[in-house]
């Protein structure tokens, strides 16, 4: 079986996409859970040249923005229907292809323990605080 | 201002995040068709094979019950999917089809999935023990070639084209067809057959005795005269080019004339050897006199010619030598040192180098190799290396 690598975009023209990464998960109020679509996450905020910062609910995290040692691709499976005369059947098979949509060369990476901010509005969307080896599902 | 639902507008995007100046801000949000998106998956690869996948010379290749691997022309990656544990945002470029609501003053970034993990790409040496497998199911024979009545229907059945390959081994195209070149694998009719042992001997046996009868020189062949000679004994053309390119090497090209052929003594000799060895294991002194008298007048047969091809045991004072081909055994060091370390529990160096200097591991050293897979001891300094299983 052969999956075809190809990008419709064209070599040259295939967009940048960008990645916020940060330890731990982002967590919805449970009300807002099954409706996240347009929900605002946080606040990123660039302080200075090195350093960025990103509130999520009560906490601020403090990251910077990094070159990836490597880029990534951001791949789009896509199945296509193959119709195929053998002799006096016709058949109809699957084709699947990967689709280069985005290229990644750029993070802005969270790091650090998240700081608690003070006096902050109760918001639908809080960043809950888990130890790097467990993941809360969304 | 309502903090909670914003309506976006494509402000943002990758770039905004990107290109985030000192002392701004910016919002984050979902994405209106955030999801899952189990369809899209991030691939990190080298900065060197961006240009190949970009122009369509990169494919997925491998059987719904195989690890898939990437190829590009030339090589093959394993691709191993790596989980996080931290949360990756994935912020696509601004986009357009983003419904337009609220007037908001500071730029969104609107985040579309969040990857559980990614896929990275390891080098691996081509998969080529199923070309193997698969081509010595159904080899040429005599029969099968002078059987006048092909009938399509069943030459469907166990036999591959280049598609069919491609399909079911796992290697770049560059290292398939080397495969098929190592294999002295011949197209036939548009599938990719090995010929069987007698077939190989026959043809080799009839073109010696076509030299002999036209005073050929093993040398000097004249690529026209000897594909004509063949096809007179009834070997079609490709066949007998087939059997110039096993035995023979190119030595002069000829634009519009005919090539000359030099045949290959060691491999002739090899032939032979293995012929001599089909009856099993025999004495040395009876397996070289054989050899000596079949190997044609003008050739030379060594000894050293075989290495990698058979093995010697001691049986009380007698020396018995065997056929063992490297070429039989399997291409990934795991297997091949389970087989020799089963055929012999020590090796020393000089027999081991051999059957072990094929081993390809991309980013392994031949030494490394040696280190992963064997156990070395050495009883005194001045003593050659052992070499046993871990």
């Amino acid at each position: 079986m052969q999956i075809q690598v190809k990008c419709t975009c064209g070599e040259g023209n295939c967009p940048e996409w960008a990645i916020v990464e940060l330890q731990g998960t982002v967590e919805a109020q449970p009300s807002f859970q099954n409706s996240l679509q347009n929900l605002q996450i946080g606040i990123l905020c660039r302080q200075s040249q090195e350093s960025h910062t990103f509130s999520v609910g009560y906490h601020e995290l403090t990251g910077t923005k990094v070159k990836l040692k490597k880029p990534m691709l951001v791949l789009k499976k896509i199945k296509l229907q193959n119709e195929e005369e053998i002799g006096e059947t016709e058949i109809n098979s699957l084709r699947v292809e990967l689709d280069v949509i985005g290229i990644i060369r750029h993070k802005i990476l969270f790091k650090t323990r998240p700081k608690a901010l003070i006096s902050k509005p109760q918001l639908a969307v809080k960043e809950k605080v888990t130890p790097p080896s467990s993941t809360v599902p969304n | 201002m309502d903090m909670e639902h914003l309506g976006l507008r494509s402000t943002g995007g990758a770039e905004a995040v990107l290109g985030l100046q000192p002392n701004s801000t910016m919002s984050i949000a979902y994405h209106s068709l955030f999801g899952s998106h189990n369809d899209i998956t991030l691939l990190e690869i080298d900065e060197t094979l961006i240009p190949d996948i970009l122009q369509q010379r990169v494919t997925i290749r491998g059987q719904p019950d195989e690890d898939a691997v990437l190829c590009t022309q030339s090589k093959t990656y394993a691709l191993k999917y790596v989980g996080t544990s931290n949360s990756v945002l994935l912020i696509p470029p601004s986009d357009k089809a983003v419904k337009e609501c609220n007037d908001i003053t500071i730029p969104v970034a609107a985040v579309f999935k969040v990857a559980p993990g990614i896929m990275e790409v390891v080098e691996v040496a081509p998969k080529l023990d199923k070309l193997k497998f698969l081509l010595s199911q159904n080899p040429y024979s005599f029969d099968e070639a002078s059987d006048m009545d092909i009938s399509h229907e069943r030459m469907n059945t166990g036999l591959y084209s280049w598609d069919n390959l491609v399909d079911e081994v796992q290697a770049s195209n560059e290292e398939l067809r080397s495969g098929l070149q190592a294999l002295s694998a011949v197209e036939i009719y548009g599938y990719w057959r090995v010929l069987d042992d007698k077939y190989m001997d026959m043809i080799l046996n009839i073109l010696l005795h076509d030299v002999i009868l036209n005073d050929w020189s093993f040398n000097a062949l004249n690529e026209d005269e000897v594909l004509r000679a063949l096809e007179t004994d009834g070997f079609p053309c490709n066949i007998a080019m087939h059997c110039l390119k096993v035995y023979g090497n190119k030595v002069e090209e000829h634009v519009g004339g005919s090539c000359v052929w030099q045949l290959e003594e060691r491999r002739i000799c090899v032939h032979f050897a293995r012929e001599i060895l089909k009856s099993g294991k025999m004495k040395v002194e009876k397996f070289m006199a054989e050899w000596i008298r079949k190997v044609p007048d003008g050739m030379h047969a060594s000894f050293d010619m075989l290495e990698g091809e058979v093995l010697t045991e001691k049986l009380g004072i007698e020396t018995l030598i065997y056929h063992f081909s490297v070429s039989s055994l399997p291409s990934t060091p795991a297997e091949r040192f389970k087989i020799l370390f089963r055929e012999r529990q020590k090796w020393e160096w000089k027999d081991l180098q051999p059957y072990v200097r094929d081993l390809r591991v991309p980013g392994l050293s031949a030494e490394a190799i040696l280190l992963k897979y064997t156990r070395r001891t050495q009883p005194t300094v001045d003593a050659e290396p052992i070499f046993s299983a871990r």
